[in-house]
């Protein structure tokens, strides 16, 4: 057909001649530039996209969306535990801090890398609390009293479980979960209910929001 | 083929009405995935709107359930497309050859899109004889190829993702993703212009009664695809 058409067009001449080379001006060396071309345009989508949404992906079931007021909020600490506490937001802030980088991982594929997190390991509020002996789970309650998740005591006791207030430098952006949220790095991301204002010691096991509808209970990370 | 159409839509110098376009397995073909790719976009774009990516039914999350089965179901498209692709059959000849047609770019499309810049700037300016298939559409066939494929490609992990976390690595996965958001959010200007000259603008609005009924009105043929009416009536000048 190719050779069938640029015959016809030789034939014609002139003005048609041009159109005879038609056919090849995307030569393999043009087309190969072009892909190139293409990928490097696919590549700076990616990255301005990513740039743009810091790659974070908002997911929340808690509707309306949780608004924190500093002067309202409580963190209680509650359930089998010998000394139940209820914190306001600067007692929150006045705890022994740490800082942790870590990745974050959602369920649904995506990631952010090198988060750096400020807030109270879990392991100062249980040493505050003093769970007794028959507490070995411990759930962690949202505002908006929708979402809720748990650990195992173990689990949560895992030294970079941490009540985070802090992202990256800066309090919690209202997306986020402000004023703190609950971060377990090995852990896929919706383990860490954000909004929190209630940990409970229990001794049987709460599953949680998305675990009651068939997601994995012990939400493992495995590279 | 022309026969048929000649009796009841004979125009009054003798000549068919319209002129046969598309065959039958190539609009399927364009309904099927077309009407699937768009239903993807818009299950895909909840993804940046928390309050319906939230909702549910039978406790999963409908848009995210839809976006996977969906997506699996353009997969399985893409893959049906080889069998009229392959078909030893005129229709199967009459893909090919739009295939071809439609990859194939030369001076004309150069000087199509010449005419076109001319024109939004309004200076004089006349069209090159347009075959089959002008640059705009040439251009559009080939974002659409090269968006289904690349989304195909990277949808398919996220999907076996979404199913099981046993296949693919999470580092794997989490650098497909940031693509697969990419090429959606490009796929959807070229959408967008697709659906307006189809449906909308007055000038080009007649092609989509060539994707849907496979023929368009040889007038409007002769304006816009003048090299492709003259090889249509070529042929039918050697065969009847």
């Amino acid at each position: 057909m190719d050779e069938r058409t640029s015959g016809t067009a030789r034939d014609s001449g002139g003005d048609r001649g041009a159109a005879a080379l038609a056919g090849r001006v995307l030569s393999r060396g043009r087309f190969l530039a072009l892909l190139a071309g293409s990928a490097v345009a696919g590549w700076a989508a990616v990255k301005v996209l990513g740039s743009l949404t810091g790659g974070w992906r908002i997911n929340t079931v808690e509707q309306p969306r949780p608004r924190f007021y500093a002067h309202a909020y409580r963190l209680t600490i509650d359930g089998l535990v010998e000394q139940p506490l209820t914190l306001t937001y600067g007692e929150l802030l006045a705890l022994p801090a740490v800082r942790q980088v870590s990745d974050f991982h959602c369920v649904e594929g995506w990631g952010v890398d090198d988060v750096q997190w400020d807030g109270v390991s879990l392991q100062t509020i249980t040493d505050l609390v003093r769970p007794s002996p028959e507490a070995g789970f411990v759930t962690f309650h949202s505002l908006g009293e929708i979402y809720r998740d748990s650990l195992t005591l173990e689990q949560a006791l895992l030294p970079d479980v941490l009540v985070a207030y802090r992202m990256n430098g800066a309090e919690l952006p209202p997306d986020h979960g402000p004023p703190a949220r609950l971060i377990m790095p090995r852990m896929y991301g919706y383990k860490g209910p954000k909004w929190l204002t209630r940990i409970e010691f229990r001794d049987s096991r709460d599953i949680g929001y998305w675990e009651e509808r068939g997601w994995r209970v012990d939400a493992w990370i495995e590279a | 083929m022309d026969r048929g159409l000649t009796t009841p839509d004979g125009d009054t110098d003798g000549q068919p009405r319209f002129i046969e376009r598309f065959e039958s397995p190539s609009r399927r073909i364009h309904w099927t995935l077309g009407i699937l790719y768009v239903l993807l976009l818009l299950s895909g774009v909840t993804n940046f709107w928390p309050e319906v990516k939230a909702l549910q039914f039978a406790d999963v999350r409908v848009f995210a359930w839809l976006h996977v089965v969906l997506g699996w179901a353009f997969v399985a498209g893409l893959a049906a497309v080889l069998g009229p692709l392959l078909a030893p059959t005129p229709a199967g000849h009459a893909l090919r050859a739009d295939l071809r047609a439609l990859t194939r770019a030369g001076l004309d499309d150069y000087l199509w899109l010449q005419h076109l810049a001319l024109r939004a700037m309004r200076a004089p300016s006349t069209p090159p004889r347009v075959g089959k298939f002008n640059a705009g559409q040439k251009l559009n066939a080939l974002a659409s190829l090269t968006l289904s494929l690349g989304l195909a490609a990277s949808g398919a992990v996220l999907g076996v993702n979404y199913m099981t976390k046993s296949v693919f690595g999470v580092g794997f996965v989490e650098s497909v993703f940031p693509w697969h958001t990419a090429l959606g959010l490009l796929a959807i200007p070229p959408l967008l212009a697709h659906l307006y000259l189809a449906l909308l603008h007055p000038a080009t609005r007649e092609a989509l009664r060539g994707m849907v009924l496979g023929r368009v009105r040889r007038d409007w043929a002769r304006e816009h695809h003048p090299a492709w009416v003259d090889e249509v009536e070529r042929a039918e000048g050697e065969t009847g």
